[in-house]
């Protein structure tokens, strides 16, 4: 059975001025979640807030997310007190199917560095080629990166001047890549493009304003191709049938 | 039997807890967080004739106490239904609640006629006239009573299962609605669908939900539908369903005293998905130290 789990936060650190990233216990969580997966989080508000898992510790039975503060909820959960208690939904979501390919490609924009931190990880330990791309709008906003990873700031004052579409055609990758992108819709859509014209399997990851996380308000939904003829497009759920969909499949 | 049973009519429920439309799908996702027989019921998502992508953009606005949602009755169609959900329903050993909704006098017909024949496997019919979300039926008609009655009356005269009639609280006079639906034959009333609703957005000056409108929902709304639920008990000789904001077993005898034969959790299923599983504990509790059975609290209400 699923179950809402209590969980202590355990650590919390800023990355950015407005970015902040817990480090939360539960075991339950840290087993079962694969990459591209989210939580849903109780805060001080009405509903509760989703966020990418960014990282899991299953020895310890942890894992974390990253907390951009884009409005009241958020602001509280950024500034929680290391020992307090939040109530998460999670696992949620399908994921990144990870044993696609031996070769991946990374994209992430925005809030998308957190559940695509993740990827990397899992990528990592089992060996596989992985490329990272992350894009950011200027050096402020830089976190969970490494020197391995190609970076691109809109501003240019950091990494490769551009969005990472810049930093994409710096690579060659071969045809067995998959990419993964995670990031607002615009460059999930440049980032879609670029694959497609290199003839690259791409996977992207959806949001909407949600409400339950779990598929039974239909609130968050986004747009797939409908597979029959004379339907414009169909209503799926982020939170449920996604958040990762095949490039193909969405409109975006 | 145990002490939560209850009756709406004819309908015997082994608890007053029923699953509100539109908070639950169909009851797939909620059976993996706990025991959906638990439940007196579970009313299905609004079904509709055709299938409906519902509306674009945002569907929702969080507000200090409640949700408003402008879903637009996102559904794969009745008939999609019939063949992949309802067996479904029925194999949750619970009560099984089939909303529908429709734009037109002749949708309700029809979709009545499409759920008769499988009334083995159905409790009874919860009549959406009330749906704040679509631009045509379900919202204008439960606002007048005339249509209310019409509707009502073909529905009774197409099948003998029981009818339940859900009703919009965005209304002069929810008695006179309830009445309505009294005299063309409905079985019960529910008491009440959301509250019609706006959140803007200050820094863009536009409604937060891409339809403008939506219906409002959770603890906010709880008095309304109190209040609803007392004042038509007094006046109904059928069982009110009361509905709005209930988040825990207070709730549920709040609503019981006013009048309400069962009570359906809609938002807070959202937010706890298993909360039903506390609130039955709690419910359980409560007869036990009090000595009673829920049922006895239906339309206690000592008035001033």
């Amino acid at each position: 059975m699923n179950q809402e789990y209590t969980c202590k936060v355990l650590k919390r650190v800023m990355l950015t001025s407005d970015t902040a990233y817990l480090t939360i216990g539960c075991a339950d969580i840290a087993g079962k979640a694969v990459p591209g997966q989210f939580v849903n989080v109780s805060c001080f508000r009405f509903l509760k807030r989703p966020f990418g898992i960014a990282s899991v510790d299953k020895v310890n039975g942890t894992f974390c997310i990253g907390i951009k503060i884009v409005g009241e909820g958020t602001k509280e959960l950024a500034s929680i007190e290391e020992g307090s208690t939040i109530n998460v939904l999670g696992p949620l979501g399908n994921g990144f199917d990870l044993g696609l390919s031996d070769s991946f490609i990374l994209v992430s924009g925005g809030t998308g560095v957190f559940p695509v931190n993740f990827a990397y990880e899992v990528l990592r330990q089992a060996g596989k080629d992985v490329t990272m791309v992350q894009g950011f709008r200027d050096k402020s906003q830089i976190c969970l990166t490494c020197d391995d990873y190609i970076v691109t700031t809109d501003s240019g004052d950091y990494g490769i001047k551009g969005t990472c579409i810049a930093g994409l055609d710096t690579l060659s990758p071969d045809k067995n890549t998959v990419v993964c992108c995670v990031g607002p819709v615009p460059m999930m859509k440049a980032v879609g493009n670029w694959a497609k014209d290199k003839g690259l399997r791409c996977y992207v990851s959806m949001e909407q304003r949600m409400a339950c996380g779990i598929g039974i308000c239909l609130v968050c939904v986004c747009k797939v191709r409908a597979e029959e003829e004379g339907i414009p497009f169909k209503h799926v759920r982020c939170c449920k049938d996604g958040p990762v969909f095949p490039f193909e499949e969405v409109i975006l | 039997m145990s002490r939560l049973s209850v009756k709406v009519g004819n309908v015997s429920l082994k608890s007053p807890l029923i699953l509100a439309s539109g908070t639950c799908n169909f009851g797939h996702e909620l059976s993996g967080y706990y025991d959906l027989s638990i439940l007196g019921g579970l009313s299905s998502k609004g079904l509709t004739i055709k299938p409906r992508a519902g509306n674009e953009g945002v569907r929702v606005a969080e507000t200090a106490a409640g949700m408003l949602n402008s879903v637009g009755l996102q559904n794969p169609g009745v008939d999609y239904f019939i063949e992949h959900d309802l067996d479904y329903m029925r194999s949750l050993n619970t009560g099984v609640i089939v909303n529908v909704a429709g734009h037109s006098y002749d949708d309700y017909m029809a979709m009545i006629d499409k759920l008769d024949p499988h009334k083995d496997k159905i409790d009874a019919l919860e009549i959406n006239l009330s749906c704040p979300n679509v631009k045509a039926g379900c919202m204008s008609i439960g606002t007048d009573p005339a249509q209310i009655r019409e509707i009502v009356s073909a529905m009774r005269q197409r099948t003998g299962l029981p009818l339940w009639i859900k009703l919009t609280p965005n209304v002069t006079d929810i008695k006179a609605m309830a009445l309505a639906a009294q005299s063309a034959g409905a079985d019960a009333v529910v008491l009440i669908n959301t509250l019609l609703g706006m959140v803007i957005d200050i820094r863009t000056g536009r409604p937060v939900l891409h339809n403008n409108t939506g219906g409002y929902s959770g603890p906010a709304i709880k008095p309304v539908a109190v209040r609803m639920v007392a004042e038509c008990s007094q006046v109904l000789d059928i069982p009110v369903i009361g509905c709005g904001g209930v988040m825990n077993y207070k709730d549920v005898i709040e609503f019981m005293i006013a009048g309400a034969s069962a009570v359906e959790i809609g938002t807070a299923s959202l937010i706890h998905p298993a909360c039903p599983v506390d609130i039955t504990n709690d419910l359980e509790q409560y007869c036990e130290d009090n000595q009673i059975e829920l049922s006895e609290l239906t339309g206690t209400l000592k008035l001033w």
